[in-house]
């Protein structure tokens, strides 16, 4: 042990010893709830609104530190080291990947094709290769499917589940893009039943059994040599768990190759998901990460909309992440520039009824650009631009998806003042606003073609006609207005304060964004040294959220987290996919969002593994959640466990409970005869874990 | 009163339960299972909602307006013509042709059509549309609990089933809050301490959790705690693994078709079901719509084929069954220059039940011309959807109360109800 550590681990105690103190006077809360928290609970208020939950000693860490100063460290996390994080993200290799990037090495159905019609090469890497041919392989299948399909009647009563499983998610590429996940569930059922003895025929030959035994090197060369129809198979009947056995141990490029045969989908999505929560747990710069969750969700897309699977992983690393705490006006610009957003609220789409490229397709003539036509000529051009129309699938008109959602989501709040009027002015605005090929990953563009012409009028300000500057001009409006300070300060102060923030709060809070240029730093700072902050009705005042809670679990157990995917698993069945919410509002962060029972039973149920050592890919660490000793008797353990977990803040209730169960054989799997062996520290830290306290943060 | 008795020869359902002392509401399900049989069991109703605002106009398609095919050239669903086009309901309108599961169900006169009908408010943000929607209250953003809470809030019960009122998906939907306890589950085979295999120590860890959520101060948690721990121990008792569906009820695969097939788990498994919920998202189709096939094609069959096999798999229990469909806005009248529609008003409502007079077309067309256009670009509003549920709270629930349900609104008394039930 080091000297810092043994310092702290005195700290520790110290603070263990402290707060026993104020846990008894603490039961009875304050009568005055406007009351300033005493010290010890101000540090452990500050931590759980500012990171994603104290791990053991941290608050010991702050208290020798100052809060102050640990605030202002916070809010500049450039300062701070994250090479303990990074090195558990280095295995992601998507991380870094941009979305061309990403659609090459996972390639969808458009790129398939292009290497199919000869028109793109198949890469020579064996690996990729393996993913390419493979991936073909799918694809024609699930065209054959499709055809077999439509030659049957809808009324076929053999063929009731053809199409029914398959998602509509807003986007007719979908269909495509997402087709080559579930497949299986689409296809009818002679294909299925084909497919099956295929499968069992090859799985007699290689024995996957066989497989999982082999070195991880031998284990990827013998994926890598199989036709790709087999490694079809392998894929389809390696499932849950047996992915993860399948590629354990091999190099992250083996692992992703693998991936990306037998589960293409989940490579993107699931690196993205599992670096999320392996930064929430172990990343020093915590402030950082809520308020990069904080704005991905504020601005949020959903992964599964066509390509934009390809582009969150770039959206959330380079338009989110670096203006976390800046300009709010570089944040809402950041993403209006973005093909993530662009893709995902339509805007690419979206061409003004009066442009050239309404008007005369995207070839046409040169009249809008100022030159001279005769009438013949016009005609002419007209009916080849009605021939160009219906022969081609071209977006012709207003989308005003993204111009409303702006306003309603993005800036002023539904309530902020705005019309039907203003909705369809500024999605001429932003007409134009486009990307060059989405679907392989392309970046934002703007093309004038189809910008609407004229002047136009939003929010009683009137727009001169001036291309793309136009949208700057508004982005800039409403980055400044005065109802986006409200709306966007309010989100803040529910985030971090309470479901309903006091007034008083909210207004200071907008008060220093409209002075301050929108500077989030500024406005989070006026928040810190708010009384309302830190007034006693504000403490513990907010249920977790399940990614909140998950996380914080985690983080109080000191647990090692070798997998994350466990983990994003359990959000999924707490109702909070990450990446996952489909529509523009993204996750409630209040209390009757997330309390119900459903949600309830998952979260005792995930405390009680966590602590138990049953989630796959976690191991329990009781050397870290209890600084190395390890108390015998279990009343003893128990205070311990209590003191890191809840910083000692236990209801008199929960700490009964508990004691009462310490006894129990079957909690603590040991026989009331063996006092020799240790407590079962995991069981009591489930049952803490899964405390009503332990909810709240 | 034998009750007492009842439960004793019942005993081998409640040793499951194994508890020494028998909690109230299990001696009342058991007692309800046991009138159920003589022929008096509950009322219910069903309601599902379509989350991301439906195309009405291309589920239930208006085939005899010119202006429908002229708005729409490229996402119309054709006249019905033989086997192709929509599939004719009156002469003058008809389904889209993924829904045939629904046209036995017009056939039988137990499926009605509500076109035309709507939220009044003119917000056209998901969000606000559907939460005015889900409270029961349009343009008041106070209201904390939603309509279906409120409609079941008025009839009393003494030791009432802990699955009155059940939300199938991870999260308690806006309709479903308020004051009467709720259950909201993901998976009817997780819903237990311990998850689908608990493994040793899971039922004490279970009566751990539910002494700390019972002694609580926090009253939102100690609430929903309690609210659980009863839900589980009724439903261990009902032993709902051993389910099949009814022979016929084909489910289709996927979230929706799984979410009913538990509500008619739970429904036929005696638990005291009186109002359940049920939603499907991915109706926001502002691009590439699709026509017969496409988009709008595969969510259509998928919610009809669910809907049809829910009710065949309530066999008998469908006679006192009503099931309810809406979705916060319709879509505007024209199709959007990506071959989608955007936000519009009025939509279109299905209902279907043994009570129901189905079988026929409720409430006024206003008509696609121009000029009967709301706003000139949307469809009409001219049933409020709260005289449809006003009806179905008073007429089958059995909450004259109706005011209480829908504050603020006059037209939910008998006088300006649609009379769709017998």
């Amino acid at each position: 042990m080091s000297a810092t550590r043994k310092l702290l681990f005195l700290a520790v105690i110290l603070a263990l010893v402290a707060s026993a103190g104020w846990l008894m006077a603490g039961d009875s809360p304050s009568k005055n709830p406007s009351a300033p928290m005493d010290e010890n609970k101000k540090i452990l208020h500050a931590l759980n609104r500012f990171t994603f939950g104290p791990r053991p000693g941290d608050v010991a860490k702050v208290r020798a530190m100052g809060l102050d100063k640990w605030f202002d460290q916070q809010l500049h996390p450039e300062r701070m080291d994250s090479s303990a994080v990074d090195a558990r993200l280095a295995p992601f290799l998507t991380l870094k990947m941009s979305p061309r990037e990403m659609v090459a090495n996972f390639p969808p159905p458009q790129v398939l094709r292009m290497v199919e019609n000869g028109r793109v090469a198949m890469p020579s890497d064996p690996g990729k290769r393996a993913i390419y041919e493979s991936r073909i392989v799918a694809y024609n299948q699930q065209q054959a499917a499709k055809k077999d399909e439509a030659a049957g009647t809808p009324q076929n009563p053999q063929n009731p589940r053809a199409k029914a499983g398959k998602k509509a998610n807003g986007n007719g590429d979908d269909a495509a893009m997402m087709a080559d996940t579930p497949a299986e569930n689409l296809t009818p059922e002679q294909l299925k039943e084909r497919q099956k003895q295929q499968e069992s025929a090859m799985y007699a030959d290689i024995g996957a059994v066989q497989l999982l035994d082999l070195s991880p090197e031998d284990r990827y060369q013998r994926i890598i040599k199989m036709s790709p129809r087999e490694r079809l198979s392998l894929g389809r009947s390696i499932q849950g768990d047996k992915v993860l056995q399948l590629v354990d141990g091999m190099k992250p490029e083996q692992r992703e190759t693998v991936q990306a045969i037998v589960q293409p989908q989940a490579v993107v999505g699931g690196e993205l998901a599992q670096a999320k929560l392996l930064r929430a747990i172990y990343s020093d710069r915590q402030l950082e990460e809520v308020m990069t969750d904080f704005w991905y969700n504020h601005f949020n897309i959903f992964i599964g909309k066509g390509p934009d699977r390809y582009m969150i992983t770039a959206y959330e690393r380079d338009v989110i992440r670096p203006h976390v705490l800046g300009k709010f006006k570089d944040l809402l610009s950041a993403t209006a520039h973005s093909p993530a957003m662009l893709f995902y609220l339509d805007n690419w789409q979206s061409v003004g009824p009066n442009s050239a490229l309404a008007k005369f397709g995207p070839e046409g003539a040169r009249m809008a650009d100022g030159g001279f036509m005769s009438p013949f000529d016009r005609r002419r051009q007209q009916q080849a631009k009605q021939q160009q129309q219906q022969a081609k699938n071209r977006p012709s008109g207003l989308n005003e998806n993204y111009a409303r959602e702006i306003m309603e989501l993005h800036t002023l709040g539904v309530d902020g003042g705005y019309t039907q009027k203003d909705v369809t002015e500024l999605a001429k605005v932003l007409t134009g606003w486009t990307i060059d090929n989405p679907q392989i990953g392309g970046p934002a563009a703007y093309r004038e073609r189809a910008h609407e012409p004229g002047k136009k009028y939003v929010l009683g300000h009137e727009i001169a006609e001036q291309g793309q500057a136009e949208g700057a001009q508004m982005l800039d409006i409403l980055a400044h207005h005065p109802s986006t300070a409200k709306f966007v300060c309010k989100k803040l102060a529910m985030r971090f304060v309470s479901d309903n923030p006091p007034q008083s709060l909210v207004d200071r809070m907008a008060d220093t964004f409209m002075k301050k240029d929108g500077d989030i730093r500024e406005v989070l700072l006026t928040l810190f040294h708010s009384p309302e902050f830190w007034a006693a009705d504000a403490y513990r005042a907010k249920v977790k959220t399940p990614l909140e809670f998950v996380a914080s679990s985690a983080r109080a157990a000191g647990v090692d987290v070798q997998n994350a995917l466990p983990l994003v698993q359990t959000l999924n069945r707490m109702g909070m996919p990450l990446y996952g919410m489909q529509p523009p509002t993204g996750y409630s962060t209040k209390s009757d969002a997330w309390v119900n029972s459903s949600a309830l039973l998952t979260r005792m149920n995930f405390a009680l593994q966590l602590g138990s050592g049953r989630l796959p890919g976690t191991t329990p660490n009781p050397q870290a959640l209890l600084h190395g000793s390890s108390p015998q008797d279990s009343g003893a353990a128990l205070a311990a466990l209590e003191g890191e977990i809840l910083s000692g803040d236990v209801s008199a209730q929960t700490h009964a409970v508990i004691q009462k169960q310490l006894n129990d054989p079957e909690v603590m799997q040991r026989k009331p005869d063996d006092p020799g062996r240790t407590p079962n520290y995991g069981a009591i830290a489930g049952l803490i874990m899964g405390s009503p306290e332990f909810q709240r943060r | 009163m034998s009750i007492t008795r009842r439960v004793f020869l019942k005993g081998g359902a409640l040793a499951v339960v194994g508890t020494s002392v028998v909690p109230s509401f299990l001696t009342r399900a058991v007692y309800a299972a046991e009138t159920a049989t003589a022929g008096t069991s509950k009322k219910r109703l069903v309601v599902l909602f379509q989350r991301g605002a439906a195309d009405g106009l291309n589920i239930v398609v208006p085939h005899g307006e010119s202006a429908y095919y002229s708005m729409r050239p490229s996402i119309a669903i054709p006249r019905p013509k033989g086997s192709e086009g929509c599939i004719d309901l009156d002469g003058f309108f008809g389904l889209h042709p993924s829904m045939t599961a629904f046209k036995p169900l017009w056939d039988a006169k137990h499926l009605a059509i509500v076109h035309a009908a709507g939220s009044p408010d003119t917000t056209r943000s998901h969000f606000d549309a559907q939460d005015y929607m889900e409270s029961g209250t349009p343009g008041v953003k106070s209201t904390e609990d939603g309509w279906l809470n409120r409609a079941i809030g008025g009839i009393k019960e003494k030791d009432a089933s802990p699955f009155r009122a059940v939300a199938m998906g991870g999260a308690l939907p806006r309709t479903l809050a308020g004051t009467i306890p709720a259950v909201a589950m993901g998976n009817i085979r997780e819903f237990a301490v311990g998850g689908r295999s608990p493994g040793a120590g899971a039922t004490a860890a279970s009566n751990s959790f539910e002494a700390m959520y019972e002694q609580s101060v926090d009253t939102v948690l100690h609430g929903t705690g309690n609210e659980t721990f009863e839900a589980v121990k009724m439903l261990k008792s009902a032993d709902p693994e051993k389910y099949t569906p009814a022979a016929g009820a084909n489910y289709p695969r996927g979230r929706f078709g799984d979410s009913l097939r538990q509500v008619a788990q739970l429904v036929k498994a005696n638990l005291g079901v009186e109002v359940a919920f049920a939603d499907i998202g991915g109706w926001d189709h502002h691009v590439n719509e699709g026509s017969v096939q496409g988009q709008i094609a595969n969510i259509t069959r998928d919610f009809s084929q669910s809907i049809a096999a829910f009710w065949t798999d309530l066999g008998d229990l469908a006679e006192d069954t009503v099931i309810v469909t809406m979705s916060e806005f319709g879509r505007t009248a024209r199709e959007n220059g990506n071959r989608g529609t955007d936000h519009g008003h009025a939509n279109v409502m299905f209902v279907l039940g043994g009570p129901v007079k189905g079988g026929r077309m409720y409430g006024r067309w206003p008509g696609l011309q121009q000029e009967h256009l709301y706003e000139g670009r949307d469809l009409a509003i001219t049933t409020d959807f709260r005289q449809v549920l006003s009806e179905a709270v008073y007429g089958h629930l059995g909450n004259k109360d109706t005011s209480k349900v829908f504050p603020g609104f006059d037209k939910g008394s008998p006088k300006d109800f649609l009379k769709y039930l017998g």
